[in-house]
């Protein structure tokens, strides 16, 4: 009985992947996302040979990671996010989810069906990367490296914890507005910490106004509690393994990096039972 | 909507607020008990000191380093971000015994030494050398005798350059005299008569700083506490401070010191063998080869200067000593396309409103009043090579390569900059060939 279920559980996550994932390839979504992150890939990787040109020379280990990380991750994590987050509360919004739960699927299925047709979009998106910087490597001759190919792989984790993020946010609400709006505050509040912590850290503590010190202490405070729980966190650990080059570092960021999309798929599957289909 | 407006003037309010806070304030002084360093970072000695901020000290395993503990003013300074210390203002020497500790242990106790540092190529030579007790005193003396013999050279100097110009004077008067009375002489019954230019005293080549007197600390690896016992037996308050003593993870890499010939104040550093040299057209570049050890950069870096960031994952390479008797080889997979040989360069500015210089090869027959400003290896990157397959490498003179001198060489292109975004659309080529082929098959 019990493994006609699991079989049941299988073939419901395959269905419903492969019908979210087709539906994702004949929209038009994944590929203005990817031209977007490219374009500003592009524009960054002219000042870089724009700043070659102008000094006679550059020393770098590999400058096509860099370009990955920034723009090109970073603005296909935004999109895949806030695809994950209206992923449950739009079929909830829609009725579809309660039509679905009739059937033979359960909430556990239901996300990780969700999370999986986010992750094979992503690949998707790694087999555009590979194409895009073998493209920039011919054209400039800027090298496609074995540490590139690395970052890739290793982006693959990062954007795991983005998605789950967002089927997390996604799980939480009932309505599509209300994911988007959810998403777009915590991703510019968790810029807005990361950016306002550098700021208040450039600062002597000695001079400081009483008021600002407290601040300062309350953000630090914020950053440190949200460190383990930020997804960007996640996307800067991962960054800096491989600007280190330090294996050890790599393997952590992307342990980590699984141990966060479980946790957070496992609260989603969760949240979606005590909720219930109607939210 | 009101709300999100409101939340964000505020927060850029903030922001701004933030901004000028950390602008034109005068500096707070505050007394604290420092400790002045002069530490060997692995090529000689540099100083440092350690504010009340930084707990930790950082030394180099198994060599003299110099430490004392002193109080002064220190103030903070936003420009560097930093602890400075008012020396002038205060400067007050704190007596005592330095105790060293390992896990609670006392393991040694210290008393003051005379000390100073011996710079054998002089002061701006890259070798300096820390001389203790008698040793301190002996190069001291030395400079000084030899400083005292230059001036002494150089007062004779500045006499025999007037006795010069006076038999100058006497000598033309002569000449001027005679050939008016209708004497003929050829250029080189001139050249042998007229009277020969002193040359001027060379200075001592080397330098020494005189003798002080600090704690000298050589440990071996591992961590440590200090403090400072005073004469009455008591711990002097904020003496105690912890100090990591380490050492090199690698040694003897070869790392690199690039000029570029448009811009030779603004020198680059290819150490790690994984980076890559990349560059643009024509290009002419001077390489400075160096050994180099692989030190953690934030006990390196905290080394330097105690207030200096750093990471322990981190690990960085420190040039040594410099390569000079090898041969630079620029390299396309196995064949040799230039041998190039080190040589030492003069940069000359070029006189006039138009701002800029000349990098010419040094001459001391042509330049003998004027010294090389640097040495190194010139490659000259032509805009008609091809784009991949090139490296350098240090050819040793007894044959075989210098361990860890290749690096690789590219040549970009920044012509097809512009090709990066036609490239950049191809998703949505992709994006249309499917909604075509969707659209015919759901077409009846």
């Amino acid at each position: 009985m019990s493994k006609e279920k699991s079989f049941l559980s299988t073939k419901t996550i395959k269905v419903l992947t492969k019908r979210d994932l087709v539906s994702a390839l004949h929209g038009w979504g994944i590929y203005v996302a990817a031209v977007i992150s490219f374009l500003l890939s592009s524009f960054f990787l002219g000042r870089y040979l724009g700043g070659i040109r102008e000094n006679n020379i550059r020393i770098s280990p590999d400058p096509l990671s860099s370009f990955l990380f920034f723009p090109s991750v970073i603005i296909i994590s935004f999109y895949l996010t806030i695809l994950s987050s209206i992923s449950v509360s739009q079929e909830r919004d829609q009725g579809t989810l309660e039509i679905l739960f009739y059937g033979p699927v359960s909430s556990s299925a239901f996300i990780l069906a969700k999370y999986l047709k986010e992750m094979l979009t992503y690949l998707i998106i790694v087999v555009f990367f590979f194409v895009y910087f073998w493209g920039v490597s011919g054209l400039t001759n800027l090298g496609f490296s074995y540490g590139l190919a690395k970052a890739i792989f290793l982006s693959i984790f990062l954007v795991s914890c983005w998605i789950s993020f967002g089927l997390f946010i996604s799980s939480l609400t009932s309505r599509v507005r209300n994911s988007i709006l959810w998403v777009v505050g915590v991703f510019l509040a968790l810029w807005a910490l990361y950016f306002g912590q550098g700021l208040l850290l450039s600062l002597s503590t000695e001079e400081m106004p009483a008021f600002l010190s407290y601040i300062g202490g309350a953000v630090s405070f914020i950053y440190q509690a949200v460190w383990w729980i930020s997804p960007l966190s996640y996307l800067s650990r991962g960054m800096d393994a491989v600007n280190v080059g330090s294996i050890w570092l790599y393997g952590m960021s992307i342990l980590y990096s699984i141990i966060y999309s479980v946790v957070l798929i496992i609260l989603s599957i969760f949240i979606l039972k005590r909720k219930g289909v109607r939210g | 909507m009101r709300k999100i407006m409101v939340f964000w003037g505020v927060f850029f309010c903030f922001l701004l607020y933030l901004q000028t806070t950390s602008m034109a304030q005068a500096p707070m002084m505050s007394e604290q008990l420092v400790y002045s360093l002069n530490v060997y970072n692995g090529k000689g000695y540099g100083g440092a000191f350690n504010p009340q901020t930084e707990n930790t000290i950082y030394f180099i395993a198994n060599k003299d380093s110099a430490i004392s503990a002193r109080t002064t003013l220190v103030y903070f300074w936003p420009i560097t971000a930093k602890f400075m210390a008012g020396w002038q203002t205060l400067n007050e020497e704190v007596v005592g015994t330095l105790e060293i500790l390992k896990e609670g242990k006392l393991i040694k106790s210290l008393k003051k030494q005379d000390n100073s540092l011996y710079y054998p190529e002089g002061y701006w030579g890259e070798i300096s050398l820390l001389c203790i007790d008698e040793d301190a005193h002996t190069y001291y003396e030395k400079y000084k005798e030899a400083t005292e013999e230059y001036y002494q050279k150089i007062s004779e100097f500045y006499k025999a350059r007037i006795e010069y110009r006076k038999k100058m004077d006497e000598f033309l008067e002569e000449i001027k005299k005679r050939r008016e009375a209708g004497e003929e002489f050829t250029s080189e019954e001139i050249e042998k008569s007229i009277p020969k230019e002193p040359k001027p005293p060379e200075g001592p080549k080397f330098y020494t700083t005189e003798p002080r007197k600090d704690y000298v600390i050589d440990l071996p690896v591992g961590s440590y506490q200090i403090r400072i016992r005073a004469e009455d037996g008591t711990i002097i308050q904020d003496s105690q401070k912890n100090l990591v003593v380490f050492t090199s993870r690698r040694t003897g890499g070869t790392g690199y010191e690039i000029i570029p010939g448009n811009r030779w104040t603004m020198k680059e550093s290819c150490d790690d063998p994984a980076r890559i040299i990349y560059a643009a057209g024509k290009n002419t570049l001077y390489f400075n080869p160096f050994t180099q050890d692989e030190y953690n950069e934030l006990y390196y870096n905290k080394l330097e200067d105690p207030q200096n960031p750093g990471r322990v994952e981190r690990w960085r390479w420190v040039h040594i000593t410099p390569i000079k008797d090898v041969t630079l080889l620029f390299l396309k997979g196995e064949e040799v396309l230039q041998r190039v040989k080190r040589l030492p360069y003069y940069v000359k500015q070029i006189p006039g409103p138009t701002l800029g210089y000349n990098i010419t090869e040094y001459d001391k027959e042509k330049q003998p009043y004027e010294r090389p400003t640097f040495e190194g290896y010139k490659l000259d990157l032509s805009s008609t090579l091809e784009r991949t397959g090139y490296q350098i490498n240090l050819e040793k003179k007894e044959g075989g390569f210098f361990k860890g001198g290749k690096r690789e060489v590219r040549l970009v292109r920044k012509e097809n900059s512009r090709l990066l975004y036609a490239l950049s659309i191809f998703p949505l080529v992709i994006g249309v060939v499917i909604f075509l082929k969707r659209r015919r098959r759901l077409a009846p």
